[in-house]
């Protein structure tokens, strides 16, 4: 429990910290939402209903800037116009409808992508996003809520896994194998990012958006 | 320290490539910006709310994307003051 109660906030940032929250007020409200909207039919490039994306949680370009990648509760997006259009892209031949919590391109390797998924833990992509493989070896749980990528280290990656095996989890060889490092912040994790500021410790600081505000620690736990 | 709305969800975050120290967080609240670490925040793009996500275009850093929690999505292209719906 010291992760949980003692690194983040205090050896990170108690001044970010905002004690006394009411958990899961929010959340709840946003549950409730993306259920009512779950049994609408998806209608892809109908801007009135928001793309068929229900719910967004993340947004991102790859490493040359040219592509955007949207996570979405019903899905991976592209768009290589600047969102003014949209294609899905499927992980696997089965399934291309994964809740997508995270979208982590890698800042060197344009063809290198990191996503996150509610239900089946990381997968990653070498070729720009067009072909995926999952990377969840000693992941403890396969719903990961944050993925942070180190800017000056890219095979360094901070996973957020929520509920079963929770905790933060770090792989030093780009999803290879995963290892448990800490019990992370408080309140549901909505971003986790690697900042590129040293702590003097040797490593650089991790921000966590969560469900009680903005909380950050060393990430050399 | 302060700026941003208490006890509230922060739905996304982003950092300048071209310099740590500035920052971005996206919640219903809308979108607010830090120059110190996140030490100080100050209410960005002018009216905008229930955002979910915000990027940084990292070849051209003025360059910034927003998503709304259904996925409208806005652009700007001064590092975040103004903003215009993309369409």
């Amino acid at each position: 429990m010291q992760g949980r109660f003692y690194f983040w906030p205090l050896m990170g940032m108690l001044w970010f910290l905002n004690a006394g929250a009411v958990q899961g007020q929010e959340n709840a409200g946003l549950l409730l939402s993306a259920a009512a909207q779950d049994s609408h039919q998806m209608n892809m490039g109908d801007k009135k209903d928001g793309n068929g994306f229900q719910h967004v949680h993340a947004l991102a370009t790859d490493a040359e800037g040219r592509t955007l990648f949207l996570g979405a509760h019903t899905g991976l997006f592209r768009s290589d116009d600047r969102g003014r259009s949209w294609k899905k892209v499927a992980l696997t031949a089965t399934q291309s409808g994964f809740d997508m919590m995270a979208v982590t391109p890698d800042p060197k390797d344009p063809k290198t992508i990191y996503v996150a998924t509610h239900e089946a833990g990381v997968f990653k992509s070498n070729d720009g996003g067009t072909t995926w493989k999952e990377v969840n070896n000693g992941l403890g749980g396969m719903d990961v809520h944050g993925l942070a990528i180190d800017p000056n280290t890219p095979q360094k990656l901070h996973a957020a896994v929520r509920e079963k095996g929770e905790g933060i989890f770090r792989t030093t060889d780009g999803g290879g194998k995963w290892t448990r490092v800490d019990d992370g912040p408080q309140g549901e994790v909505k971003v986790l990012t690697s900042v590129n500021m040293s702590t003097g410790m040797g490593g650089i600081f991790l921000y966590a958006g969560t469900s009680t505000g903005l909380q950050r620690s060393p990430d050399c736990f | 320290m302060g700026g941003l709305p208490t006890n509230r969800t922060v739905n996304g975050f982003a950092v300048s490539p071209e310099n740590s120290k500035t920052m971005f967080v996206v919640m219903r609240d809308g979108l607010f910006k830090s120059t110190d670490t996140g030490a100080s925040w100050k209410s960005v793009g002018n009216g905008l709310k229930n955002m979910a996500a915000v990027a940084i275009n990292p070849k051209k850093p003025s360059e910034m994307f927003l998503s709304t929690l259904d996925g409208t999505i806005y652009v700007s292209a001064d590092a975040g003051m103004k903003w215009k719906k993309q369409q």
